[in-house]
């Protein structure tokens, strides 16, 4: 296996805030990885960090050898459009657009035929065992099954790592199982890396590897 | 650019869709009105002239009579010279003159306005044959007959092949015309052929002592103009005839239509343009505020990978969609107008000079007035430009907007969630 992601003493501030403070990590290509951190602990910002989300203030995060950090936000845009599934907390999905139509949204700005894109779709909603909600809008759809919509919407463009902030943060017990065994299917079907940045450490348990996260910086 | 995205975001979210492009639609639609309300005005104001087939009436203003008795000319037709009437054919732009003799007789027991014209002239009251409600109408040769009023025959029991005398001649009534017919510009009671009145008022002592009066004048001039041309030949034909000229033109008609018309006419563009500017700031605060509500759907789009100009392209569309949905609609909606403002009716004064009455007499000095229905229509260059400027607008407004939202970046969205 080789190495995906090198994070290497990055470190970001809101104002006096520091939120990440010199964070070291490695991830390989198709590992699953948590980072588990209280509220606060600065583990959203080090996700968003490694999505390109938010501009670290030092540090070097290379992609498959590619420092990521000082790229532009198109060239993070489209490389988060080829390479990174995003998945969260609060599903983020488009209320006036279908179920299909959410797992497509990541496509349109590409040029595939619609057929195409909608084929995509389909697969991806069938492989999160929703083929037959993909007319329903997320209002229609229960918690989980909005969380699975995502998890098909961050699978659609076949990146090699998906990015989860509390996948299961806002569901009951038992979704929560199922999309934990839904993210170890997937995983398995499509080889993907995975990281998880969670405060339960029972959904931690489905990674390869786990770090802690205090106080912005990775326990030893 | 999603069509499919774009569509979506239009049909469900019908609230906003809906308010977007009603702030659109009136604006549009007020435009669109004020210019079909400003040309309906504008061709009543022309309905009296086209109605007599001239472009133009000269007469010249001249002196009051010493006495009103037998035929005298009214004070605004003094008599126009022949070689003036030359002068005035040559002018270009000029295509045909109806010469008249207009004039009021005052015998001890009645009072009467004549009209002297040229049956085959087709512009002037040459048309009124078009009116002839009973007998025939005057033809080139008749000599000693006249045509009626229906509403002076009526009042004054007079029917075909009755007399009447005018300074002692009697002519024998051989026809009933509605006057109305011929826009109530020199309506007069009695019609004779314009030799009978140029002699009846060359003869006539009291036209003599205050104008020196011709055998072959005429005191009202009908000029049809080549349109592009009306108001230089007007311009011309008031030089001719110098200070005392009364020159009447459609433009005349709009200054008599009062406020209203001055208003809509002078200000109604820019009114309109006004209100098309409103309609686009409500269309800008309304897309705003949407725009507020939607920032995690913008966050969202960055964060899943859409560039800033996939983002700004979606939202422009979007916007330019609004506006072409609230042009088209605006133009529905200046089209019920317009067909409403068709059922009324608008009075057109017509200028006491025009169909001159004694004032002295009862209800002499009440001007005549044509009734006609508000032919407004919509004007297409009106809606062209309505549409054009809403798009710009809309398109310019909707360029700034979008490319803010595009700068939204979804962590910041989120954080401050």
């Amino acid at each position: 296996m080789s190495e995906l992601l090198r994070v290497e003493g990055v470190r970001k501030s809101f104002g006096a805030v520091a939120a990440v403070c010199g964070v070291d990590l490695h991830l390989m290509e198709g590992e699953a990885l948590s980072i588990v951190g209280r509220s606060g602990s600065g583990k959203t910002t080090l996700l968003h960090l490694l999505a390109g989300l938010e501009e670290a203030d030092a540090g070097h995060i290379f992609y498959r050898s590619r420092d990521i950090v000082g790229l532009d936000e198109e060239s993070l845009a489209l490389w988060r459009r080829r390479e990174v599934g995003l998945v969260f907390q609060f599903f983020h999905l488009i209320p006036t657009l279908s179920a299909l139509e959410n797992v497509a949204f990541p496509l349109y700005p590409e040029r595939i035929a619609p057929a195409k894109r909608r084929e995509r779709a389909v697969v991806c909603l069938d492989q999160v065992g929703l083929a037959h909600r993909a007319t329903h809008r997320p209002s229609e759809l229960s918690g989980g099954e909005q969380q699975r919509v995502a998890i098909a919407r961050a699978l659609v463009h076949q990146p090699s790592l998906i990015l989860a902030d509390e996948p299961t943060g806002n569901l009951d017990t038992k979704t929560s199982d199922e999309i934990l065994t839904l993210f170890g299917r997937l995983r398995a079907d499509n080889g993907l890396a995975l990281v998880i940045v969670t405060h339960d450490e029972k959904v931690a348990a489905v990674a390869d590897r786990t770090v802690h996260m205090t106080d912005g910086r990775i326990d030893q | 650019m999603n069509i499919s995205y774009l569509f979506a975001e239009l049909r469900r979210r019908p609230g906003r869709t809906l308010i977007a492009a009603l702030n659109v639609a009136l604006g549009v639609a007020l435009f669109v009105s004020l210019q079909a309300y400003a040309t309906g005005y504008r061709e009543a104001a022309r309905a009296p002239l086209a109605e007599i087939g001239a472009d133009v009436i000269a007469q010249r203003q001249g002196a009051v009579p010493d006495a009103f008795e037998g035929i005298v000319f009214p004070h605004p037709t003094a008599p126009i010279h022949r070689a003036e009437i030359e002068s005035i054919n040559s002018v270009p732009g000029v295509e045909a003159i109806g010469e008249a003799v207009l004039f009021w007789d005052f015998e001890s027991d009645r009072f009467l306005v004549g009209l002297g014209l040229d049956p085959a002239q087709t512009v002037g009251p040459g048309r009124l044959r078009a009116g002839l409600r009973a007998g025939r109408f005057l033809e080139t040769g008749d000599s000693g007959v006249a045509v009626a009023d229906t509403t002076y025959a009526e009042q004054s029991h007079l029917t075909l092949g009755d007399s009447v005398s005018i300074a002692g001649q009697s002519f024998s009534i051989i026809g009933l015309v509605d006057t109305s017919q011929a826009g109530q510009v020199a309506s007069a009671n009695l019609y004779l052929t314009l030799p009978d009145a140029r002699a009846q008022a060359y003869a006539a002592p009291n036209v003599r002592s205050v104008f020196g009066i011709r055998a072959d004048d005429a005191n009202v001039l009908f000029i049809r103009a080549d349109s592009p041309q009306a108001t230089a030949v007007a311009e011309q034909v008031q030089s001719i005839l110098g200070q005392q000229a009364i020159v009447t033109t459609p433009r005349s008609f709009d200054q008599v239509l009062g406020a209203t018309f001055s208003v809509i006419d002078r200000f109604g563009f820019l009114v309109g343009i006004a209100g098309l500017l409103i309609a686009m700031a409500g269309l800008l605060r309304t897309t705003a505020a949407g725009l507020w509500e939607r920032r995690r759907d913008v966050g969202l789009m960055r964060a899943v990978g859409w560039r800033r100009r996939d983002v700004s392209r979606q939202l422009l569309a979007e916007m330019l969609a609004l506006t072409g949905i609230g042009a088209v609609l605006g133009l529905a909606i200046a089209g019920l107008v317009t067909f409403g403002l068709g059922f009324s009716r608008v009075t057109v004064p017509v200028p006491w000079e025009l169909s001159p009455t004694p004032h002295f007499l009862p209800g002499g000095a009440v001007n005549m007035a044509v009734t006609i229905p508000l032919g407004a229509r919509i004007d297409p260059g009106a809606a062209l430009l309505a549409i054009v400027l809403a798009l710009l607008a809309g398109g310019l407004a909707s360029l700034w907007l979008a490319r803010r939202a595009a700068g939204i970046k979804p962590a910041e969205v989120w954080r401050n969630e």
